[in-house]
């Protein structure tokens, strides 16, 4: 099966459907995604575009050689053991060059300021992949802080004090009845200014704060579906409320939240394309920084669509992966 | 006071306890039990009798709006008294089992000595392996409880409770959420913990059991206990018509 579903309802597709007949609707599925590329790629030959997929390959992996120049007049050596030392007219300390692939003057040679001398051959990460670097780096972060925020507002919002029950319910009606957008604004130029943030540190704590308002409530959702009983028994066996909730609630409640949570962090991954706007180099902003420089508009940004593809579902398998460890005590 | 200083005869002592819940409900109204050390008294009464309610005062799992709770000596609404060390003393049985679902049967046994206890885990774990064994789960420490049938469950049950070596052990109506055929294996454990002399309070509707085991059968009524005696007595000349009307409609 192509799409096998995880839990098989017992009362579906069971009398209806045999094997030959899921063979039939599977292969129609793969038809009907032919024939959609299909008419995607017709409808993109009727609107005079030049498709110029090669274009991209240099901002994922830059091969552009690493040049030398010449920063004054002056004149060449080039010494037996390869190396290349430059003695500059007015008086500059000598460039000594010790690897060059490429030599563009001639020993002896006399030079001017700007003159290319020599250039290394190289691989090196182009701005997409440097963007998605950034992205990737932002979501960690993020998500780490995030859960740490998340659970200590569940905790607060169902704990008996008003004082920090209060507090939580404050902070997520906050957070989420405000944009994302809004939000990175404010704590870059509100509290960046106040605090000295960069905007890297800005950007980290706008996305946590906002997940963390959400993963808050899908904790505190999973903490309640547990059945009382379980805090009963725990508590009657001398337990204190901490140990009661670190070994008994939470990892039950954990297990429940996960598809919730799953969710939650695939958003905070795409979320994270909005904190272009400070100006941080993720994924997104790269891919507006090549359209700039190549023209090559819809094969950027279907490439920096199907890198954030490759984050997401990764993330997501990885959690379908714990999903099914923690199921063999059902 | 500690526990190991008290050696009065009394293990429970509730004196005019009162419960009203927030809705108003009186749930309970001045009950007085005192309960001896080795003693087993069962409690038997129409459901909303308060009679689990009752039970759940002694480990406060309810707090009570009036009256006082001694428990092995201690008093639960002094300020100095710690609940959790209570309650260490105190192990419960619930009708639903309430096993921690995420554990293995062993673990089950051995989360709160290690936690609570702060004992070794080689220590631990071999006093529940002999727990285990002797509610006759010996074979079942690795599986987990949704593997187990709800009798087997009820008996992890009471080895998880028995791990804290309690001194009072709470039954709140262990049978009721079970089959039939699976009644039996849960009361012939309680049966020989009781043999060995620990003071059990029980809430059951098991009338059999009452009868063969317990020291001192009570009966409660709309929050009310309008009899405590001797199970023979109880049974064969009860003193009060709500409970002869009560004992009629069952038997």
């Amino acid at each position: 099966m192509l799409f096998a579903p995880r839990y098989l309802h017992p009362y579906l597709g069971i009398k209806m459907q045999n094997k030959k007949h899921n063979v039939v609707w599977q292969a129609l599925f793969v038809l009907t995604l032919i024939i959609i590329g299909f008419a995607v790629y017709s409808a993109s030959q009727k609107i005079d575009y030049t498709w110029q997929w090669n274009r991209i390959l240099p901002y994922i992996i830059d091969s552009s050689p690493a040049e030398t120049f010449a920063e004054n007049d002056g004149q060449v050596t080039i010494n037996e053991n390869g190396t290349i030392t430059v003695d500059f007219d007015n008086g500059d300390p000598a460039l000594l060059i010790k690897k060059a692939d490429h030599l563009f003057v001639s020993d002896g040679a006399f030079i001017f300021a700007g003159d290319k001398i020599s250039s290394v051959n190289q691989k090196s990460m182009g701005v997409l992949l440097e963007g998605l670097l950034m992205t990737i780096k932002l979501s960690v972060i993020s998500l780490f802080f995030a859960i740490i925020i998340g659970l200590i507002a569940a905790l607060m919002r169902i704990s008996q004090n008003p004082l920090s029950r209060n507090f939580s319910f404050l902070y997520i009606e906050i957070i989420r009845g405000t944009p994302l957008l809004v939000q990175i604004f404010i704590v870059y130029f509100f509290l960046g200014t106040i605090f000295d943030l960069d905007r890297f540190t800005a950007g980290i704590t706008a996305l946590s704060v906002f997940t963390g308002a959400y993963i808050a409530e899908i904790i505190r959702s999973g903490i309640q579906s547990i059945p009382p009983g379980q805090m009963e028994a725990a508590r009657s066996l001398g337990m204190n409320y901490p140990t009661a909730m670190t070994y008994v609630i939470l990892p039950q409640a954990f297990k429940r939240t996960l598809p919730p949570m799953a969710g939650q962090l695939i958003n905070l991954i795409k979320d994270s394309s909005l904190v272009s706007v400070i100006s941080i180099t993720d994924l997104t902003k790269a891919g507006r920084e090549v359209v700039a420089g190549s023209f090559a508009t819809f094969e950027v940004w279907f490439t920096v669509a199907a890198l954030y593809l490759v984050l997401t579902s990764t993330l997501s398998f990885a959690i379908q992966r714990i999903e099914k460890r923690l199921s063999n005590s059902d | 006071m500690t526990r190991a200083d008290y050696k009065g005869e009394e293990m429970v002592i509730a004196n005019s306890v009162d419960k009203i819940y927030a809705n108003n409900c009186h749930a309970l109204k001045k009950v007085s039990v005192t309960v001896k050390r080795g003693e087993v008294v069962v409690i038997i009464g129409p459901s909303g009798s308060g009679k689990s309610t009752f039970l759940r005062t002694l480990n406060q799992l309810e707090t009570v709006t009036e009256g006082e709770v001694i428990i092995d000596g201690i008093k639960m609404y002094d300020p100095s008294t710690n609940i959790n060390t209570l309650r260490e003393n105190v192990g419960m049985v619930f009708q639903s089992f309430n096993l921690f679902p995420h554990l293995s049967v062993k673990k089950n046994v051995m989360l709160a000595p290690l936690k609570v206890l702060k004992l070794s885990k080689a220590q631990v774990e071999e006093e529940a392996i002999k727990l285990l064994t002797r509610v006759g789960l010996g074979e079942k420490i690795n599986v987990f409880p949704s593997q187990l049938s709800g009798g087997q469950q009820q008996r992890v049950a009471i080895a998880r409770a028995l791990a804290m070596k309690p001194d009072l052990m709470l039954f709140d109506e262990p049978t009721s959420a079970l089959d039939p055929e699976m009644v039996g294996e849960v009361l012939e454990v309680m049966k020989s913990l009781a043999e060995e002399g620990m003071t059990m309070v029980v809430v059951t509707h098991e009338m059999g059991f009452a009868n063969e085991v317990a020291d001192r059968v009570l009966f409660m009524e709309d929050g009310q206990l309008l009899v405590d005696d001797v199970p023979d007595k109880f049974f064969k000349n009860p003193s009060h018509p709500r409970l002869k009307k009560f004992l009629s409609s069952i038997l």
